[in-house]
């Protein structure tokens, strides 16, 4: 008995292609898609890359050499919004930006951080040493703890580099930076060395790095988070965005399962025969879709409002022109799916696919900022990237409506795409 | 029209057929070619206004594209289809239809009520004439009282009578019934009939599709049988009868007894165990037979005579074997 219920159940398995397909074909497809995504980060031609900008408010030797050295840096990109009021001349650009201009890019969200050299205000730093502050935002929470030590790295190089240009022999104290920094290669070894071998990051706030021997030699960096700070929780706000995206495309795709489900029962062909056309049927659709789109957005941060602290309340001109917008764009994008899968079990699957590749790729499960520049690239091409961009300038960088247009503009064209599309897929319901 | 056609000869035109305004549904010359498969070669009848008519065929005959094409929803590649002399490609021609799809096209999520609305909305009712149309049709359709359930906890009979509803609340003139009685009990068989028997007597021309050959036979004025995408037969039953198998009746003798051989003039079938022949003139032909069997030493136990049915005539004229 066992034996046929198997064999029974292996038969309709082997005979149901979509089935076999889900079972078989989708999880390799996954995995690909996921190992594109996370896995060409070993890569080193795209290794994600932290895009900062550098203020040289207070130059000086030390400051310009230590610009040049983090510049060098494989792991930083230096900004090109920067670089483009120069023509590229990194030490002019650099020395052009002022803190303020350096913590708007961070807050536009034009670079991950800046790294600001200003004339310092504590009497008792070393002569000539600058401030130097990285100016986070924490909605990358990788990239200040990795600068914070690259920028230490920077400055103890350049200190290193002078005092030996400038007195090969002698190993006294320069600037006012202890002996100890003097002597780059060691110190740096050393430091590197014990932190590596333990295997840990190297990062600030490491044990290994802030023991007492260490702490005295190294440069000090305040770390400054110009957005995430004030806020109750900011955390939420950041992923509320994505979470709600990504179902909002599940829900839209389930919902327009059922013009499908009318093509299967014939329901189609009736209201094909009243006064109904087909260009009503599927803006009668998008326009409920969107609707319902809207409130499950508006319920989530309600909620999300309420119950963790996201505020809603002073942001709700840019949430109300995202989520109308983004509702469109996915109810167009759900009745495209379903206008061009022939059953709901095939729209089922291919929207699974679609969507986990979507969300994987637009930053709704693992921000983009984690992956590597190939692949954020391409994730652009996905709709919730732009969706998430919009979300997090109202929300996060507490951008105005202006500051939006571009995602707007983008999911506005999308979700006119999507809905044209699905028209075009709805004409072989018209005459079959 | 009362034409029938032989599987081996065309079938004949109306004479009719250039004054198509007298009809409510006329299909005129109608060509349909999916791939390589013909499924519409050239059909072609009309429709009285308040005629009920049958239209049968065995499976894969074009029934289903027939009734698509008629209701729009096909586009024939040659042909016209007109309701009451005007193409339903003018606008607002198909108005006067309705189309009862053989699916049970219902939204199974609402109520009773709420499908009526909906589609009635559809069909352009609005405010009052809505209200007055949807409170008739549950009337019609007998289910008052359960107005506000949700059609998905309704019976299969009940589930057609709603969906038949939906279709008619607009008043057509023409209705369109594919298989309406599919997977009912004869009780509700039996209701859908009253039902259609009542729109019929209002004027509604109604064309239906059925495998029943019963209820064509009984509950249709005239049949139009269809094969390999044509008309091959269209008329009343006895027209039907008359020009495919003629008046004659079957008689089935059943005996016992030491026969020495057949008695003359019948033969023996097999399958039904019973010696059958066939008579114009049952009075003055049947006590001659009877006689025959007799002769041979047959003891007669049972006899039938049969008169022809549709379900001769169907056979008759599209043949024994299974199609697809």
């Amino acid at each position: 008995m066992i034996w046929t219920v198997m064999q029974t159940s292996w038969r309709r398995l082997k005979n149901n292609r979509s089935e076999l397909f889900l079972t078989f074909v989708v999880p390799v497809i996954f995995f690909s898609i996921f190992a594109l995504i996370f896995g060409s980060r070993d890569s080193s031609s795209s290794t994600p890359k932290i895009k900062v900008a550098i203020a040289n408010a207070h130059p000086s030797e030390l400051s310009n050499k230590a610009v040049l050295l983090l510049g060098e840096q494989k792991s930083l990109r230096i900004s090109e919004h920067a670089n483009s009021t120069k023509a590229g001349d990194s030490k002019t650009t650099v020395a052009t930006l002022d803190r303020a201009t350096a913590e708007d890019l961070v807050r536009r969200g034009m670079v991950s951080a800046a790294i600001v050299f200003s004339k310092p205000t504590d009497q008792a730093l070393p002569n000539n040493a600058p401030k130097i502050e990285i100016l986070t935002d924490s909605f990358d929470q990788v990239a200040s703890q990795v600068l914070a030590a690259i920028v230490q790295k920077a400055m103890l190089t350049a200190t290193a580099e002078i005092a030996k240009s400038s007195n090969p022999i002698n190993g006294s104290a320069m600037n006012g930076i202890p002996n100890a920094a003097m002597q780059p290669v060691d110190v740096q070894h050393a430091l590197y060395t014990r932190a590596n071998s333990s295997g840990s990051a190297i990062t600030p706030s490491n044990p290994l790095i802030q023991s007492p021997d260490t702490m005295s030699m190294l440069p000090q960096v305040a770390v400054v988070d110009v957005i995430g700070g004030k806020k109750t929780n900011p955390v939420v706000a950041m992923y509320a965005a994505g979470i709600a995206v990504m179902f909002l495309l599940f829900s839209a795709t389930t919902a327009s399962g059922s013009l499908l489900e009318e093509r299967e029962n014939s329901t189609l062909d009736r209201l094909l025969c009243s006064r109904l056309t087909m260009d009503q049927l599927l803006l009668g659709k998008w326009a409920f879709l969107t609707a319902i789109g809207a409130t499950q957005l508006t319920l989530m941060f309600v909620w999300g409002s309420l119950v963790f602290g996201i505020d809603l309340l002073h942001h709700l001109e840019g949430f109300a022109a995202m989520t109308l917008v983004t509702s469109g764009a996915a109810s167009s994008f759900a009745l495209m799916l379903a206008a061009l899968c022939k059953t709901r079990m095939q729209l089922g699957w291919v929207s699974t696919i679609v969507i986990l590749s979507m969300s994987a790729l637009g930053g709704s499960m693992v921000p983009r900022y984690l992956m590597s520049e190939t692949i954020q690239r391409a994730g652009l091409l996905t709709f919730n990237a732009w969706a998430l961009e919009g979300f997090n300038k109202v929300f996060w960088r507490e951008m105005p409506l202006t500051e939006i247009g571009t995602e707007l503009a983008v999911l506005t064209v999308c979700g006119f795409g999507f809905i044209v599309a699905a028209r075009v897929f709805a004409i072989r319901w018209e005459r079959s | 029209m009362n034409v029938l056609a032989t599987p081996e000869l065309p079938a004949i035109q109306s004479t009719q057929q250039n004054d198509h305004s007298i009809f409510a549904l006329s299909v005129v010359d109608l060509w349909k070619k999916y791939g390589d498969h013909q499924a519409l070669s050239g059909t072609s009848f009309d429709v009285k206004p308040g005629e009920r008519l049958a239209l049968l065929g065995p499976n894969g005959a074009g029934k289903t594209t027939l009734i698509r094409s008629m209701c729009g929803r096909v586009r024939p590649d040659r042909g016209e289809i007109l309701l009451f002399g005007k193409s339903i490609r003018e606008p607002n021609v198909l108005q006067s239809m309705g189309v009862i799809p053989q699916d049970l096209a219902i939204y199974a999520d609402l109520t009773a009520q709420e499908n009526l609305e909906c589609f009635g909305q559809l069909h352009g009712l609005r405010s009052r004439k809505l209200r007055e149309r949807v409170k008739w049709a549950l009337r019609w359709i007998g289910l008052e009282d359960r107005a506000r359930d949700l059609t998905k906890n309704f019976s299969g009979g009940m589930k057609r009578r709603v969906n038949i509803a939906c279709g008619v609340l607009h008043r057509p003139q023409i209705l369109l019934l594919d298989e309406p009685t599919v997977g009912v009990d004869p009780q509700s068989r039996q209701r859908i009939f009253e039902m259609l028997d009542e729109l019929s007597q209002e004027g509604t021309s109604i064309v239906l599709t059925t495998h029943h050959l019963d209820e064509a036979e009984t509950r249709c004025d005239r049949i139009v049988i269809v094969d390999h995408g044509k008309v091959v037969a269209d008329g009343t039953i006895d027209q039907l009868i008359e020009q495919t198998i003629g008046v004659q009746r079957e008689v089935a003798i059943e005996a016992t007894g030491l026969m020495v051989a057949a008695p003359p003039g019948l033969r023996w079938d097999a399958t039904r165990q019973r010696f059958l022949c066939y008579v114009e003139n049952v009075a003055d032909e049947l006590p001659g037979i009877l006689e025959r069997v007799q002769s041979v030493g047959g003891v007669i136990t049972d006899m039938e005579v049969h008169q022809p049915d549709l379900h001769h005539v169907f056979l008759y004229l599209t043949g024994r074997e299974l199609r697809e």
